[in-house]
């Protein structure tokens, strides 16, 4: 079931350190059916200016934080009503990219299939040399019956 | 670049192969998105594309039509209806405005002649 702390929206989440590897690069590229060498090639990646291979723009998917302080989503039957990244810094094989995540805002609304519960859930990356890679925002739609299931 | 541009419609085909590619690469093993009975059992017809694959699929496809040192800085979606694979999907892109080398793109996905099923909203940085 859907559990939500109030009093801890806005608290970000500690954070968790992801190691860039090239070959989850080459991997999250491929299953996209892309095929600019940048993704694959670390020489043709340091000839178009990057460090290393560079990263898809939506490999921050990857990138999870660990558990949102105050959330607990029901197990299944969550609905991604809405998702928007922001791109800093490229994210290159070998970063160290350290990222939190917290409850941004929680509004409901009332539809067809009763209230809806819409969280706004926040994230954002911060790579090695200090500087923002990624800010990603998911909303997250739970229904009245989803949020009570299993409960 | 020039406002009114329009970049597509591409068409594509998302294969049952590339969901699981997909979720592979993306560490979602969510069974809506590999398992029939799982996807029933959720009221759809069969399995469902991962939001995540539409919107990757769409922020690469525009993304190859600009210039290589252009850079993608923002993309809002809204997911607004299920995709499925094996179904024939188009890619639709429209600049909307440029101003001081910041570009803004109206994006969109869906099968022909219905309504979009993702719609979204890029800013792209063009070089010089």
């Amino acid at each position: 079931m859907l559990i939500l702390d109030a009093e801890r929206l806005g608290e970000h989440s500690p954070w968790r350190v992801h190691e860039v590897e090239r070959g989850a690069i080459a991997k999250f590229a491929r299953a996209l059916q892309l095929d600019n060498p940048i993704h694959f090639s670390p020489e043709r990646a340091h000839a178009a200016g990057y460090r290393d291979v560079v990263a898809p723009p939506t490999f921050v998917v990857t990138l999870l934080p660990w558990e949102i302080p105050g959330l607990t989503l029901p197990e299944a039957g969550v609905l991604h009503g809405e998702q928007e990244f922001e791109w800093a810094a490229p994210i290159c094989a070998k970063d160290e990219i350290r990222v939190s995540g917290w409850i941004e805002g929680v509004k409901t609304r009332t539809g067809q299939q009763g209230q809806m519960t819409l969280i706004t859930v926040a994230s954002e990356g911060i790579n090695q040399a200090g500087e923002i890679a990624f800010r990603a925002r998911a909303v997250l739609v739970v229904t009245e019956e989803v949020a009570h299931a299993g409960g | 670049m020039q406002v009114g541009d329009v970049f597509g419609p591409f068409i594509i085909r998302i294969s049952r192969e590339q969901l699981v590619r997909y979720a592979g690469a993306a560490d979602d093993y969510n069974p809506i998105h590999y398992n029939d009975a799982v996807a029933k059992a959720f009221g759809f017809p069969g399995v469902i594309v991962h939001g995540m694959l539409n919107m990757g699929l769409m922020a690469s496809r525009i993304m190859e039509q600009v210039e290589p040192s252009a850079r993608l800085e923002q993309f809002h979606v809204r997911f607004r209806q299920m995709v499925l694979p094996d179904h024939e999907l188009m890619i639709t892109a429209r600049v909307r405005q440029i101003e001081e080398r910041i570009a803004h793109l109206d994006v969109q996905l869906g099968e022909k002649d219905t309504k979009p099923a993702v719609t979204g909203r890029m800013r792209i940085r063009l070089p010089g």
